[in-house]
């Protein structure tokens, strides 16, 4: 086109023939080319900025497409997801529809339960009338175990005893005799012959206290509850022991601590529990090297423990827990009734405390004792 | 007999140690009592004294009265010596007797019973010591004229009847 312009304007300048119209035509010409011209020069413009706007458009679009992209990929990570929730909710309802099955019959079985429990318990109240006219009757029975048993370890108390008895009868005939003696040599001097009689007189205190204490061990008394120190208990225990322990010669030990525990019990039934254990622990060290038994207790907090401890051959493993049954023993036949021990039990269980044996291998035996103190 | 006789008493009763004694003093005037609380303190005193007889008990703890008696009979086996049991004690009292004991004498004791016990061990005891002097001197003048007649015979014509035989 610009080319065809030059043309035609070197064909104007050629044609010098029509000068004006040439012009006229040439001017209009001209005019209309540069409006052309402009026109096409605004075409272009706006072109630029479409296409500049297009540009801007593309790469927003490219943008979308690749956000989309991403947007794609999310849903389907979604869609496994969801996939795989829908396949184990589908699974859980089946197992929901099983249990619920089960849970259907469990309910019928408890409800067979409850019907069989009502018979039970039925059953359970006419037991239990039972059980307490039986435990009446085992107290009964008790009882009297506790009294025979009693009687049992005065038998085989009698041997001991009748040593020691027969010592201070002895010297009360050798110190009467003696006075009898002094008088009939008429000897003038009365303090000699006083004096014999009173070693006399003191020798009958001594029988008459042996004879006493074994009297009112003997005794089937009430069985009364006072309040008695320990000490005492156990004093008393080893004074009818004594002569038995010390011709074996048994070192016995006794270690109370300062405090002098006192508690609520029957004085009689808890001498019988030490020398229970005293006569059993005088059998166990029969064959030992060392022969002793320690005697040592603590109070604390609203009880105290006695630990009797000797130097025996100790308890074989696994009779720990039988030696307490009644009529159950490791002696010969004819040298124990095996109630000691039960009987032991029974009156430590019934002044409300414990007893346990501890017998580590290659040791002598220890039995522990536990008894509330009496509230001050 | 001139020199007072000593007896010792062993028991591990204090009461016993206090009637006894006296009573022997009472039956038997002149006689020295010692006593012993344990068979360990009487073989301390038999070991300084000569007793003319023991008495102990069969029961003591520690050393009772048998090995008391052996180890008097090692150590003073001339010593009589009586053993004081319980009653009813047999066989304690046939082992003791088998030990060497020259009595028993069983509780309640007697006293008659016990001096009249106690003498007779004793004169026993006398009479067996004399009896040992008399063979000791007889021995030795047995000797002593064995002695002289190996003399007379080795000097002949020394005694006039032996001459020449």
């Amino acid at each position: 086109m610009p080319e065809m312009a030059t043309e035609q304007r070197q064909a104007a300048v050629a044609d010098r023939g029509a000068p004006v119209t040439a012009e006229h035509r040439l001017r209009a010409y001209v005019e209309t080319l540069e409006r052309r011209l402009r026109k096409r020069d605004e075409q272009r413009r706006a072109m630029l900025h479409i296409m500049g706007d297009l540009s801007e458009f593309n790469k927003r679009l490219a943008n979308q497409r690749k956000a989309m992209l991403h947007v794609l990929a999310d849903y389907e990570r979604d869609r496994r997801r969801l996939a795989r929730q829908t396949e184990r909710l589908d699974s859980s309802r089946r197992a929901l529809l099983h249990i619920l099955q089960d849970s259907h019959q469990d309910k019928l079985r408890l409800e067979a339960s409850r019907k069989a429990m009502i018979h039970i318990m039925g059953d359970l109240r006419e037991t239990t009338a039972e059980m307490q006219r039986r435990e009446r009757e085992l107290r009964d029975k008790q009882e009297q175990l506790v009294q025979a048993g009693k009687l049992a370890t005065l038998g085989e108390l009698t041997t001991g005893v009748a040593h020691e008895l027969n010592n201070p009868l002895n010297n009360i005939g050798l110190f009467v005799g003696n006075a009898v003696d002094l008088i009939e040599l008429a000897v003038t001097e009365k303090g000699q012959i006083v004096r014999e009689l009173r070693h006399a007189m003191q020798q009958v205190s001594k029988a008459t206290e042996i004879i006493s204490h074994l009297r009112t061990f003997g005794r089937a008394a009430p069985v009364s509850r006072e309040p008695i120190p320990l000490r005492q208990v156990i004093e008393r225990a080893l004074s009818l022991m004594r002569e038995q322990l010390r011709l074996r010669e048994i070192e016995v030990t006794v270690d109370l601590g300062p405090e002098e525990p006192v508690i609520l019990g029957n004085a009689i039934q808890l001498e019988q529990v030490f020398i229970n254990l005293l006569t059993n622990a005088r059998d166990a060290v029969a064959e030992s090297p060392r022969k002793a038994i320690r005697i040592a207790g603590s109070a604390r907090s609203g009880a105290v423990e006695v630990a009797l401890a000797d130097t025996g051959h100790g308890i074989p493993p696994g009779l720990e827990r039988r030696i307490f049954d009644p009529f159950f023993t490791t002696k010969e036949v004819g040298k124990g009734t095996g109630l000691g021990l039960s009987i032991t039990y029974g009156i430590i269980k019934e002044h409300g405390g414990t007893i346990s044996v501890a017998s580590p291998p290659g040791e002598g035996a220890t039995f522990l004792i536990n008894l509330p103190l009496a509230s001050p | 007999m001139m020199t007072p006789l000593s007896v010792l008493i062993v028991d591990d009763d204090p009461a016993l140690l206090q009637a006894l004694p006296q009573a022997l003093r009472l039956r038997m005037g002149g006689v020295t009592v010692e006593t012993a609380d344990s068979a360990a303190a009487a073989l301390a005193r038999i070991a300084v004294q000569d007793y003319d007889a023991i008495v102990t008990d069969i029961k003591m703890p520690g050393m009772d009265g048998l090995a008391l008696l052996a180890e008097i009979r090692t150590r003073r086996p001339d010593t009589p010596t009586l053993i004081i049991t319980g009653h009813g004690e047999n066989e304690l009292v046939v082992r003791a007797l088998r030990g060497g004991a020259c009595d028993f004498i069983q509780k309640p004791i007697d006293r008659g019973y016990f001096v009249a016990a106690l003498y007779r061990a004793i004169w026993a005891h006398v009479q067996n010591r004399k009896a040992k002097d008399r063979q000791l001197a007889l021995t030795s003048c047995a000797e002593e004229l064995e002695r002289i007649v190996e003399k007379l015979d080795r000097q002949p014509g020394a005694v006039p009847g032996r001459a020449g035989s």
